[in-house]
């Protein structure tokens, strides 16, 4: 050791630095991070470090915190439970932040809050710089003990969701769920491009089960109030589950790689391995002759996109839609199909909201859409309609004609009504390929020949021959043949072709991509 | 032994019983068809086990979400 006497610089200072920063590392004190770790959760360091590149995150904030004196020295701080930064992910800037549940459970106030968890520092430097952001989600929320502190309850959104708004319209903003989140953190999540949550560990509601109980005499536990069978499956808050923290920092810079940095940069292309001619035997047989038969979508999908370049989002909730981010010949392209072993693929009312958020997010960052269509209509029966199907389905439809991305529909078999309409770009080509499986109009023929032919039904001497015969007639003018003579469909392909098709439309469009990017006007009012 | 309860994915009306009670299933087998929207739905056992119980008779009306059969495994 030197001798502090003989020292002429700042080392004094730059000791008290250190001081500072190992408390700043050691969280909420090694007896609360090891009650964390019990709990089956990694701290908010270690989550920073398990996602981002290894060695890039520059902490912003380390010092933050509640400084406790004797006299004038330094004696400890409590750090501010909110952690983040500037990191990479993939070799591109992130900012990341999240709560630091071992220091009240990650209940931020007064200067604290300005790092982060709503709005706060780590917002604006997503917001400032264009880079995505990720929150890394574990809080309680606010804590009527602030009121002790303040002498005064404070009015809420005075620290406000403005800038979490904001950053939907101009970068990627990505919520990860870790623990349990219930208000202000709960709300945060759900204001982001996609979120997930993990297994066993993480909870997300508005209130918890003391708050439930006190106002509707409920008893309920954590899991049941708002684990990922309510929170993912059930009720679509969150889009994605993860069965380890691990595994959720996996899926969350998968997600991140189809995504630009913000909407003024085209979504990152890669060079594919993929031969784009790839043209897979399975895709003439895939569809079944037998009309009420159905068949696996997602092995269809995967015989059309790049090789292992499927991601899923919202894979367990609203099942009669499939949402897949994917590649083909290396640009980024996002998925809607029809799923026919859910209700036949009938638009019901969560699939409308999921088909809603995904189109909205990929018109946003300019990643083309492709449409694969099995739709009957809108889900039927007294269900349905007491959910709001229609209104519902009506909105997933305009917000499908507002998308001005590019829009690539496949009709691969049933094209019905409302929920088909939804399906094509009204403000470009309206580009429809079909294969020879593929049906349409606006109701399906056997729905509709009673109805509309009840007279001469009814007068026939055998009412359900002539029903049959008049299904028949109609059904051979109903080839998609016939509808192409009239360019009524652009193509009708062999299926195996529609990868090649796809692919070659896709990469002529990027020049329309990279010449149309920025952010998207909003107009009109949903109905 | 562990109880798997298969659920409906959609409403509808049973169609078809393919499964019998004692039978050895494995992940992927169909065990009953459901007809909804005019289509069979095939009802995949998610998991390999034996059909301890079937829940539902032929032609029943069923809901979303609905046991259909137990497995045990």
């Amino acid at each position: 050791m030197s001798d502090p006497t003989k020292q002429h610089g700042w080392e004094a200072e730059v000791e008290e630095l250190r001081q500072r920063r190992r408390a700043a590392q050691a969280l909420g004190g090694p007896d609360a991070v090891a009650r964390h770790h019990e709990r089956g959760r990694l701290t908010i360091r270690e989550r920073v470090a398990g996602l981002v590149d290894a060695g890039s995150f520059q902490e912003v904030g380390t010092l933050t915190g509640q400084g406790k004196y004797d006299g004038a020295t330094l004696t400890g701080v409590t750090p501010a439970p909110y952690v983040m930064g500037l990191a990479n992910i993939d070799g591109r800037p992130v900012a990341v932040g999240g709560e630091d549940f071992t220091i009240r459970g990650g209940s931020s106030w007064s200067g604290d809050r300005k790092k982060g968890g709503q709005g706060g520092f780590i917002e604006d430097l997503a917001a400032s710089y264009r880079i995505p952001l990720v929150n890394l989600v574990d809080g309680a929320g606010g804590s009527v003990t602030s009121i002790n502190k303040r002498g005064h309850s404070i009015f809420p959104g005075v620290h406000g969701f403005e800038r979490s708004v904001e950053l939907l319209g101009k970068v990627p903003v990505v919520s990860a769920v870790l623990g349990t989140a219930a208000g202000g953190p709960a709300g945060r999540a759900i204001l982001s491009h996609w979120s997930v949550m993990v297994d066993g560990t993480s909870q997300v509601f508005a209130a918890g089960p003391p708050v439930v109980e006190r106002s509707l005499g409920q008893k309920i536990t954590k899991e049941d109030l708002g684990g990922p069978e309510i929170a993912v499956d059930h009720a679509g808050t969150i889009d994605n589950r993860a069965e380890s923290e691990e595994a959720c920092f996996a899926q969350v810079r998968r997600f991140l790689s189809y995504m630009p940095s913000n909407v003024w940069e085209a979504p990152p292309a890669v060079s594919a391995s993929d031969p784009v001619d790839r043209c897979d035997d399975e895709l003439i047989r895939i569809v079944p002759k037998d009309r009420r038969k159905p068949y696996n979508m997602r092995k269809l999908v995967g015989h059309l996109v790049d090789r292992d370049s499927l991601f899923e989002i919202q894979p367990t909730y609203g099942k009669a839609l499939i949402t897949c981010l994917a590649r083909m010949n290396g640009k980024v392209v996002g998925i809607v199909a029809n799923n026919p072993m859910v209700y036949g693929g009938a638009m019901d009312v969560k699939a409308a909201r999921k088909q809603i958020h995904f189109v909205e997010m990929c018109d946003c960052f300019h990643i083309p859409l492709v449409f694969l269509v099995d739709v009957p209509g809108f889900m039927v029966g007294r269900d349905a309609e007491a959910a709001a199907t229609l209104r519902e389905g009506m909105r997933a439809v305009y917000v499908g004609l507002q998308a001005t991305v590019p829009v690539y529909t496949v009709v691969i078999r049933k094209c019905y009504g409302m929920a088909g309409m939804g399906t094509t770009e009204k403000n470009g080509l309206e580009f429809k390929l079909a294969w020879p499986s593929a049906e349409w109009g606006s109701l399906p023929i056997e729905g509709g020949v009673a109805a509309a032919f009840r007279r001469e039904i009814a007068a026939a001497p055998d009412a359900k021959l002539r029903e049959r015969e008049i299904e028949e007639e109609l059904r051979a003018m109903a080839s998609p043949f016939r509808t192409a003579e009239a360019f009524g469909v652009e193509e009708i392909v062999d299926p195996r072709e529609t990868r090649p098709y796809l692919c070659r439309f896709i990469d002529a469009a990027q020049a329309r991509i990279r010449t149309t990017l920025g952010p998207k006007a909003k107009y009109g009012v949903r109905p | 032994m562990a109880a798997i309860q298969v659920k409906a994915e959609v409403a509808g009306s049973v169609w078809q019983i393919l499964a019998k009670v004692g039978q050895k299933v494995e992940a992927g087998d169909t065990l009953m068809i459901i007809e909804s929207m005019k289509m069979e739905i095939p009802v995949i056992s998610e998991d390999g086990g034996t059909v301890d119980r079937i829940m539902v008779d032929e032609k029943a009306a069923i809901s979303e979400g609905q046991v259909l059969a137990v497995l045990t495994r």
